[in-house]
Formats: C-alpha cells, structure tokens, sequence
C-alpha cells in the first residue's frame, strides 16, 4: 500500500496534460493556478462559497477548491481558456459584452463557466432556471440581471440557430432595436426582445 | 448626432475579462517570488510583553520575519489621499505593525516572508506572541462615557464630533403638531468584494520599490514611501483591473507590508489575503447609532428634525471622521427642513477598523430619515409619496449646513416615477401572504469633501496614425472609470474607441488622477479627459480650419474625420491632419487639470455653507412579500429611478444602479454580521450572506437625465448614490404589509416575524 | 503544521483494509464539499484522505420491485435529475433540488451528506420518513444493515463502527404518499438549512394516515418527530389539527441558538414548516 504525502499527478488542463508535484491537501483549484498557470480560474474564498473557480472536470461543472488535486489525476478540466473556440462560450462572451454584464470581471470567467454548463444541459431555460443555473456563482457588481440578460441572448441566438431553416425572420423581430441599448424584463421564458434581438445580431445588426 | 456618448458600447476592458486574459492582482507572479503572511493578534484589546520571532526566522525557507522595530517609521498621521493637512480633527494614527499594544481582534503584529505559502503560515504560527489581554471596549454608546478606557491615542474614545444648527429646533418642536420619535441602529457590513486583498512587490534596478496592486488610491505611494523612509519617488503603485472596491480597497491594505518585505529581502513577494482573514480583520462599513426626532404640522410639513448619531470608528480612526461629516451633513434627507439640530459623535471601540463602504454615512442616516418619514405619514394618514412632495428640497432651498442649493432638483420626479412604476397593490390571494410597497427617497454627494481642494489630471496623445493614447492615473473598480474616459475621447476628438489605448493607475507614468471614491471620477478624470480633448480638438479644428478655408464654426468632427457643414465633400481625414499638425511642430499632446470646487476647512465642529461640489437624487419604490407564518420576505419588484444627469453609457449607468441596489438589498436583508466581544462570528461567505442570483429581482431602472450634473455633458455621478433609499424603501414596505416597524437591520426574517408575534400579543 | 497523506484504494476491499488500520486517522474523500473546506480551515488534525470517489459499485440507483438501492458515491445532481427518483421516492427528490447549488450538487454526494453528520443535512429527513435503511461494511465486522434513525450520534458525530463504510441506502419506492419536503434558509441557494421538515402521509376516508414526519436543523441530529407524527394520525387535515400538531411540534423540537437564529425562532418554524408541509403534499 503506497500511502503518499508529496504525490505526482498528471492532469489535462484545457487539452495539455500537465505534470507536477501536489500534496496531498492540495486542491485541484491550487493546481489549476499554480502549477497549470491557468490564472483565468480565479480564487474567491477557497471555501465552496462564491463559484469563482468553476470549471468543467469530468465533463461536469464544479467548484474546482472542491476537488483534491490528488483525485484528479488523469482527468480533464477545461477553464474559460479551453472553450474559446467552443460557438457556445463564444455566443456567451458577446452576449455578455452586448449586454453590460461585466464590470470588475472577477466572477466572469466562473460565472461564463455556469452558463455554458446550464446552456449545454438545457438550451432553452426559463428565467428562473437560468437563475438556478448561476446560483452557485456569487457577483457583488451587476445585482445579475445583465447577467441573466446575456444568458437569456445566447440562449435565443442558440434557439435562432438551430431553427434558422423554417424560421420566418419578420415574425420574430419586435421594436427597433438600440445595440447593448436593449433592457431585458423579467420574464418567464425566453420573450419576444430576446428572440428579436437574437435575428438582430445575426442578420449582421450591432 | 453623438459618436460614443449616450451610447451603450461595451466597455474596452470587458473583452478581455471575458476571455479571461485580465491579469488581476494574484494572478501576476515573478521568477524568484516570496509569498508574505500577516501575523495577527488573537485578542481584541492585549498589551504585547513580548515577541519572539527566532524560531520562526530559522525555519527553512524563511526569509523574513518583520515587526514593528523593523519599521522605520511605524506610525504616521492618517491623512487621506492629501499632501496637506486639514486639521486635527480629520487625523488619526495609520500605524504599520502593532507594537507595544493591540486594539482589535487580527490586528497585524508581525509579517513573514517565504517560499512557500505554506512555509509562510508555519513561520507565522511559531512567532510567539505574549500578550496581557485588556478589558475590551466593544460597545460605542458605553464607550463615550466618562472613565472609559482609552480605546486609542486620543484623550477620549470620541474620535470626531460635528454639528449642525440651522434656525431654532427648540421653538419648532414647541409649535410642532406632531412629534415623532424612533431610534435606528444599523450594523457592520462587508464590501464581500469577490477578488481578496492582494498584491505583488519587488525592488527594482534602481532601487524603486514597484507595488503591483489591487487599491483605489494609488496616491497612497506617498504614505508607503514615508514609513519606509524613503523619497515619495521611490515607492511606485502600478495599480490592477479591480476586483471589485466598493471601499474597501480605500486605505492601505497590503501594501505597506509588500514594501516592508521586498525591501527587506530584495525579491518579489506576493501577499494575497484569505478570505476568513478578509471578512474577519479587513475594514468595514460603520455600524450607527441614531435617535431621531422629527416634528410636523398636521398637513404634513417638517419643521424640525433633531438627531444624535453615533458611530462605531472601531480601533484605528481611519476614514471614520470623514463617513461623520457625510452622516452629519446628510442627516436631514433630501428635504427642505428649516430647522435642523445635529449632534454626531464617532467613538472608538476595540473592534475591526471602520472605513469607507460604497455610500459614506449616507447610506445609514438614510435609512433613519426615510424611516421617520415613514412613521410621519402614518401618523398623520398622509400617503408617504405626497408627504415627500411637501417637503422635499427645490432649488434655491438650503441643506442642512445652511448652503443653497442652486441646482435643479429632481427628487420629486424621481420618486412619482418610481412610485407610479410600482402601480397599485393587490392583495395576495394566499392568506398568508402579505403584500406591501415602501417608498425610499435619498441623496448623495459625487465628488470629495469641497474643503479637500480635489483635483484630477489627464493626459491624451494623438498618434501618426490616426490613433490615441489616454494616460490617467484613474483605479478602474469595475465601474468603466477608465472606460468612460475612452468614450470621451472618441467623441471629441472623432476617434473609434478601438483605436484608443488606456494606460491607468501608474503613479510615476499616468498623471495622478486621485481615488476612485466618493463617486468622483466620472466628474473629476471625466472632466480632465474632456478638457484635454478640447484642447487637442480646438487645435485639430484650427488647423482643418486652415488647410479646408472654411471658419472653425462651420466645421463638425465625425468618426476619422473633419469635415465642412455645408459642404460635406470639404473634408479632411485624420491621419493626414495629424501628420500636418506634427510636421509643424503643433503638439499632438495635452495633459489637463481639472479642479472641483475648493472651498475652507472647517474651522470647528459646526459644519456650515458648502462641503460638496454636488448631489444626486434618486428613489427607490419595492413591493415585497411576507409569509406571515415564517417572517421570510421575498422581494417581487424593486424599481429604481435616478437623475444621472447625463447618462454616457447607459448601460454602464443602468448597471451602478442594479448592482448598488442589490448591494443594499443584501444590507437591508441578509448581510447580518454577528460580532460578539471584537470578534467577527461570520467570517465565511457561507454565514455572510450577500444575494445570490435566485434571491433577487431583475431590478428595474427609469434614468432622468436633467443635464445639470457637473460632469461631462452634464452628468452627475452614479457609483454611491444607489446604495441609498433602498433598505427603507423595503423596511417600509414591510410595514406596509405586516405593520412591523424594523428599526435595525438587517430585517431578518426572525425580527419579521417577532415583530408580528409581539403586535398580536400586544393587541390581545 | 498539519501534515496529510493521500491513498486512492483499487477496490472496497483495500478500502476497508485502510480505514481498518487508520481508524480515526483517515478520512473519506469522495464529493469533498466538506472535507476541503475543513483541510483549508485547518480544522483536521493529520490524517490520511482516503479517496474513495470512484469505487466500483457505489454508485448509481438500482430499481428491484418496490425498493431502491443508492449507492453511497451517487451525486445529489445525479438524484436530482432521476426520473425514477422523482416518480418514486418524490421525498427525497425534492430535496435534492433545492440542495446547495448546482455546481456542488455536481460532487456532493449522499454519502458523504450522510457521513458528515450535520444536523442541517438536507437529505436525511427525507431518508429518515421514508424509513430507509443503510447498508454498512467494515473488515472486522462484515456487512450490516440498519436503521437509518441509529446513523446519527450527535451534532458531526456518526455512528458508524471503526473502519466502517457506508455502501448504500435502500428505501421504498412507488409508496404512492403524499409528500413534501420544506427547507427554510436565510438565502435561496447556498443555504445551510435553518430548518427543514420532511413529510409522507395518506388520506384514508379524509384522515390522515401512516404520517411520517422528519425535522432537520431541530435537535442535535435529524430526527423522526413521533409525537407530532402521533396527533397528525386519524385526524382530518384542517387548520385545528395543524395548529395542534404544530404546538405539539414545538415542543417535540430540541433547537439551539447560533450565529444564523434563536431558538425560540426555530421553535417557531417547526409549527410553520410543518403546516407548509401539509399543505403542500395534499395540495
């Protein structure tokens, strides 16, 4: 039995394995930033409390301090910086410049991990559930309503895309729009503004 | 027709947080690097016999161990962001490292620098530390009697007394046909920014001590240059993005002790703080005492308020004086009131220091005037919009320091749209739920204390090719501060915003633009940038005058371009323009100052005449929810309606207001920081509970836009002013369903329902 | 200056072997939504982590007849997002949704929200009314099947024998009660529980039947509230018998005063949660 104090592991970080040494109270989020330079996984309060290390690992999406480095050898973990190519996070990182949800930055990268996660297990959620979905993840800046509004964007442009073939543009498009002008109401499902301004956007407006 | 300005253009540095390529605080690492650890005292009130650091400084790979006789000058007088002095009744003592005594639970004692964190904490954990614990201080009203022990350097534990005295309270009162009294106390909060505490220093090759930094102030090399007796120019701040502020990133945090340990051991150190260490020892928002008496005639005009407020400064005076003078000067509310009698005392007490939180006093008298309007308009059974309407401030009315207000005032536009927003109440079709709506009106200044002397500087460069270099000194909290600068530019001078590159807070490469507080930086580096950009723009104009032969007044500036009114095809482009300007030795350059009002010191503590360069006026109207079984509150709506004066961005401007409602929405109901003999019981953010996204409202945002403000195209400022009106617009509301009267906060929904419970029993 | 080990265990059998001969000294690793936190806090003394998290055959939720079979390393979101859990065993589903928050659920797991041992647990009162029973291992004493109710010692305290694992949780499914699982926090999400109850019944000819009922955050541990369960019983489900029940309630109920509510406050909520409780399972 080969109990360790000082362990190696190997773990793949936005598809590069790396190597290094870890003890074995080290958490997953200690070796993201230190050892894998991954610095856009931030460090909030290292206690599970506020999501600023979120990060996909074994396909699901976690609080990264909650998880022992020791136990994630041999995994993946994908941080902000491995789904920049991803059409999804991108729709998001616009949909959160479009919308004003970002203002010190702190939480954005856990906060657009969240998203993601929510928009892949449910492309098509309600504002509550979107609610639900970034619950984990503590702001202090926005009071998250551009944030649920950016959410609420990349879900309708989600929508629009896949339903671009029998889709009549003229139904779906509202009032006149002003970009990044556009102030999303509370609402149950994903409403008329949203969609509108969705075809918007991708009819080249903005 | 406007380039950038009413425009909602994302911010310039939003695209980069969202790629997650912000280098923040504790993200930036050098070769070489130490991390630093703060020892501190597990005592609120302790005399130090000794201190023995040995054993720590043999611990393999320990660097440093340093404690106050390592410093050269410990203590300095805490003036604040100034060069000069303003009397004694702003100062207090900033001391570096506890030394002979310590006044408050985790004040530093000692600092550690290692080559590994871990290796830091254990050196920390073997420096012994012989204290003699004191009889602790922990109650402010108690604290100001006499035979109290002396928290702190002073002769007493009153830290700072104002006053005001408008007309004559006592025949008011005397004339009065309705009194009403109540006591208010609201508590301790935390700026629960998400990013800690956190920098990295070394010493450079010329011996400059570099501070790469997350604060609000980078001026405050000043002070980190003369406890380490050095020449201010060699202590330079290059401050972060950062990770949020609100405050709390005000006074020095970890800088003095990053310059300590990189000067020492000649190699970088980043110190970043643990959030238990955050919520437990960094500075907080003022808890307040406050008794009120209000007096009225029968159709509902004020006539007098009376008020004794008393703050906790806690153990190291810091800002504590200046959050009195705001409390003091706004204590009387956004209302026309003739006679006003204010007596505020700020004491020391053996707990975490008390400094700057998003509102300044503002927040916390608020909550106490709007309240007793509250109990007014139910005394008298008028509706609580109306009875504002009687009394709120017009222009051309005095304040409560005597001085006229000159300005257009819109507080009463902003609290019928708020109010008109919120519609009628419906009754709830479960019983057990009760529906209310509050009303909350306030003000709050922009722009810093008049008797400062605040200036702001800035600096724009054209380039050769048609792009441009802003350099401010300006600390960007989240806010756009820096962003709206770029805004500015682009209008005046034609430019698309991609082509504007910000330098900020380097305080020896950015002209100094002073803090990013007191909701000055759109008005103070705003109106610095605007000023530069006209400056470069009359010279741009001048010479397209020239080289078109069309007058100056009859050329407009458009993205790339100037060009003729009335001849459009009359037009030249930038880059040749530039080059023209260049070629003739035209300076391409301009660093302006801009300079709020000055106005003098007070000479005493009576507090008359001007003390800020302006107001902002908003209101917020709420409908909440009470289960009338739990207490529970929820929250359905909250409407918010502000004169911003002019909004640049609004979706930067809608953004300050959704984000500081929600910060005082989490003040007013869930924010509840428990301390119990110095020492903070919620030191987690799973017992400090600040809003997450299933708590909240989408929080809705009507913009006035006066054009009055004293900014840029007339904005006023926008980052404090919505930490104000909202708890008592919910408070109110509360009483508005169940007929609780919450007069402390948090409104717990254990106060709630006590609350209900006592009024039942009391009517049986 | 604490010092850990980590061992990752092949198979149950080594699992037991090292939590056999560490006793005290090893702790489980599984979710870590505790541990870590605890690590961090310096609030363990030097041990062993045993990480356990994926062990074959602990994981997953095994459907045979009328009964279930959890396995202790399956996560609160995997509950959560169960069809056969949220048809037949209603109880204990709801509760995993409003666990924690969605990226804890992710990890956390049932047995480790057993182990734990808090008294706020989320999913014990559910368990508790539905009168599960926990499969248990350990080297010196073999397998053992017992109880729920004798899983909780105390405040953090489990009763489990040295070197003893829990395996798997096993319930009815399909019971067909009416249900409802109310959690009362001082926020909406990430809310330790300030109480919580847990409620099963049947109607019988318009009385109340076969009333289970199971507080959390109330007492030391999570518990059954048989007097309560006892004045609910035979009785028609009206506002005079929930307001004696909740009476009865409050007096069952072994609250404390901490940082988050008095006692008397969480008296108080018993009576109320309750009553939400009822409404909400006949409803």
């Amino acid at each position: 039995m080969e109990i360790q104090s000082d362990l190696k592991v190997t773990i793949r970080v936005n598809g590069v394995a790396v190597s290094a040494p870890v003890q074995a109270a080290d958490s997953l989020l200690d070796f993201l930033r230190n050892q894998a330079r991954a610095t856009d996984v931030k460090c909030g309060c290292n206690q599970g409390d506020c999501g600023t290390c979120t990060v996909i690992y074994d396909g699901k999406a976690i609080k990264s301090c909650l998880v022992l480095a020791a136990q994630a050898d041999g995994k993946e973990v994908r941080s902000l910086k491995g789904l920049m190519d991803d059409p999804l996070m991108q729709s998001l990182q616009n949909a959160f410049l479009e919308c004003g949800a970002v203002q010190c930055g702190f939480c954005t990268p856990g906060m657009l991990m969240a998203s993601w996660s929510l928009l892949q297990d449910n492309p098509n959620p309600t504002r509550e559930e979107m609610r639900q979905g970034i619950s984990g993840n503590l702001c202090r800046c926005t009071g998250y309503k551009k944030i649920l509004d950016a959410i609420s964007l990349a879900a309708a442009q989600l929508l629009t895309e896949h339903a671009a073939a029998g889709h009549q543009a003229g139904q779906a498009l509202g009032r006149s729009i002003t970009p990044g002008r556009e102030s999303y109401q509370a609402s149950d499902r994903l409403d008329g503004q949203a969609r509108a301004k969705a075809e918007y956007l991708l009819l080249g407006g903005g | 027709m406007s380039i950038t300005i009413g425009k909602g253009i994302p911010k310039v540095d939003a695209q980069h947080k969202v790629r997650g390529d912000t280098i923040y605080a504790d993200d930036y690492s050098v070769p070489g690097m130490l991390y630093g650890k703060v020892l501190r005292s597990r005592y609120p009130a302790a005399r130090i016999l000794a201190l023995r650091t040995a054993r720590a400084e043999h611990l393999e790979g320990v660097v440093a161990v340093i404690t106050a006789k390592d410093v050269p000058h410990n203590e300095l007088t805490a003036r604040f962001g100034q060069s000069t002095s303003v009397g004694v009744q702003f100062e207090g003592i900033y001391r570096v490292l506890a030394d002979q005594e310590v006044r408050y639970f985790g004040e530093p004692i000692a600092l550690v620098a290692a080559e590994t964190p871990e290796l830091a904490e254990q050196a920390c954990q073997m420096i012994e530390v012989e204290y003699q614990p004191l009889e602790g201080i922990f109650d402010p009203v108690t604290a100001m009697e006499q035979g109290v022990r002396q928290v702190a350097e002073k002769s007493h534990n009153i830290a700072s007394h104002f006053k005001i005295r408008k007309g004559n309270v006592e025949e008011a009162f005397a004339h009065a046909d309705v009194i009403v009294e109540g006591t208010y106390q609201v508590p301790y909060q935390d700026h629960a920014y998400l990013e800690p505490e956190s920098g990295v220093a070394w010493v450079d090759e010329d011996g400059t001590i570099n501070i790469r930094v997350s604060s609000q102030v980078i001026e405050h090399f000043r002070e980190v240059a003369e406890v380490l007796d050095l020449p201010h120019s060699r202590v330079r701040y290059l401050g972060t993005w950062i990770g949020g502020g609100f405050g709390g990133k005000e006074d020095i945090t970890v800088e003095s002790f990053l310059a300590l340990l990189a000067w020492k051991t000649r190699r970088p150190v980043k110190l970043t703080y643990t959030r238990t260490e955050s919520l437990l020892t960094h500075s907080k928002r003022h808890p307040f005492f406050m008794e009120y008496k209000t007096g009225a005639t029968k159709d509902g005009r004020i006539t007098a308020v009376q008020a004794r407020l008393i703050s906790d400064a806690g153990s190291y005076s810091a800002l504590s004086p200046w959050v009195l003078l705001y409390a003091t000067v706004n204590a009387a509310g956004p209302y026309h009131v003739d006679n006003i009698w204010v007596d505020s005392y700020a004491v020391m007490t053996n707990t975490p220091v008390t400094s700057a939180f998003r509102g300044f006093g503002a927040p916390q008298v608020n909550f106490a005037y709007e309240s007793q309007i509250d109990r007014l308009s139910r005394c008298l059974g008028i509706d609580p919009l109306e009875l504002r309407r009687r009394n709120f401030l017009r222009q051309g009315n005095s304040l409560d320091t005597g001085w006229i207000y000159d300005r257009p005032v819109a507080i009463c536009e902003a609290a019928e749209k708020a109010w008109n927003a919120l519609g009628p109440k419906v009754t709830s079709p479960n019983p057990r739920v009760a529906i209310g709506h509050g009303l909350g009106a306030g003000m709050c200044s922009y722009g810093r204390l008049t008797f400062l002397h605040d200036t702001s500087r800035s600096y724009i460069n054209l380039e050769l090719d048609g792009s441009a270099v802003i350099r401010c000194g300006v600390p960007d909290v989240g806010g756009g501060q820096g962003h709206i600068l770029c805004q500015i530019a682009a209008e005046e001078l034609g430019l698309p915003i991609e082509s504007i590159k910000l330098f900020i807070t380097d305080s020896q490469l950015t002209p100094l633009a002073g803090t990013t507080t007191a909701t000055r930086q759109l008005y103070m580096s705003g109106n610095a940038t605007l000023k530069a950009a006209r400056v470069l723009r009359k010279r741009m104009l001048e010479k397209a005058s020239q080289m078109l032969c069309v007058p100056v007044e009859n050329l407009q500036v458009q993205a790339g371009k100037i060009l003729s009114t009335s001849q459009p095809e009359k037009s030249v482009d930038l880059v040749p323009l530039v080059n023209r300007m260049s070629t003739e030795g035209i300076e391409l350059f301009v660093e302006a100052q801009f300079n709020a009002p000055f106005t003098s010191i007070p000479a005493s503590e009576m507090i008359e005449g001007q003390i800020h360069p302006d107001y902002t006026f908003g209101a917020y109207a709420v409908e909440v929810e009470v289960n009338r079984e739990t207490g529970a509150l929820r929250v359905p709506r909250i409407v918010a309606c502000f004169d911003v004066g002019k909004a640049l961005n609004p979706v930067i401007v809608e953004g300050q207001i959704e984000g500081g409602g929600i910060q005082g929405f989490g003040y007013a109901l869930t924010e509840d920081m428990k301390i119990e003999k110095g020492i903070i019981q919620t030191p987690s953010f799973a017992e400090y509970l600040i809003p997450t996204a299933v708590d909240v409202p989408d929080l809705e945002t009507i913009l006035l836009e006066s054009g009055t403000g004293l900014g840029p195209y007339g904005a006023k400022g926008i980052g404090e002013p919505p930490m104000v009106s909202i708890a008592p617009a919910l408070t109110n509301a509360i009483f508005d369903a169940v007929g609780v009267r919450i007069t402390s906060l948090p409104a717990t929904p254990e106060k709630i329902l006590m609350g209900m419970l006592a009024q039942e029993e009391g009517s049986e | 200056m604490q010092h850990y080990s980590f061992y990752k265990p092949r198979g149950l059998i080594e699992a037991l072997q090292v939590l056999s001969e560490y006793g005290g000294r090893a702790r489980i690793a599984a979710g870590c939504s505790n541990l870590l936190p605890d690590l961090k806090a310096r609030h363990l003394q030097d041990c062993l982590l045993v990480d356990i998290s994926e062990l074959e055959g602990l994981r997953g939720i095994q459907a045979e007849g009328n009964w279930a079979t959890v396995g202790s390393l399956t996560t609160i979101a995997e509950l959560a997002g169960s069809p056969l859990l949220r048809e037949g065993a209603p109880l204990l589903w709801q509760a995993c949704q409003s666990f924690g928050d969605p990226l804890v659920r992710n990890r956390a797991t049932l047995g480790g929200n057993l182990g734990h041992a808090s008294p706020a647990a989320d999913t014990a009162p559910p368990l508790l009314a539905m009168e599960t029973s926990v499969l248990a291992e350990s080297l010196s004493g073999g397998r053992r099947e017992f109880p729920i109710a004798e899983l909780f010692a105390g405040p953090g305290r489990i009763n489990l024998r040295p070197g003893e694992l829990i395996l798997s949780l096993r319930f009815p499914l399909f019971e067909r009660k009416k249900v409802a699982f109310v959690k009362f926090g001082l926020r909406n999400a990430m809310a330790i529980s300030l109480a919580s109850a847990a409620l099963s019944l049947r109607m019988e000819d318009g009385l109340m039947q076969d009333v289970k009922l199971a507080y959390g955050s109330l007492a030391a541990t999570p518990f059954r509230a048989f007097r309560t369960e006892e004045c609910l019983t035979g009785m028609p489900c009206n506002e005079e018998t929930l307001v004696r029940a909740s009476t009865e309630a409050q007096g069952e109920v072994r609250p404390i005063t901490d940082i988050r509510a008095s006692s008397s406050y969480r008296r108080l909520l018993a009576g109320a949660l309750l009553r939400q409780a009822a409404r909400a399972a006949l409803s």
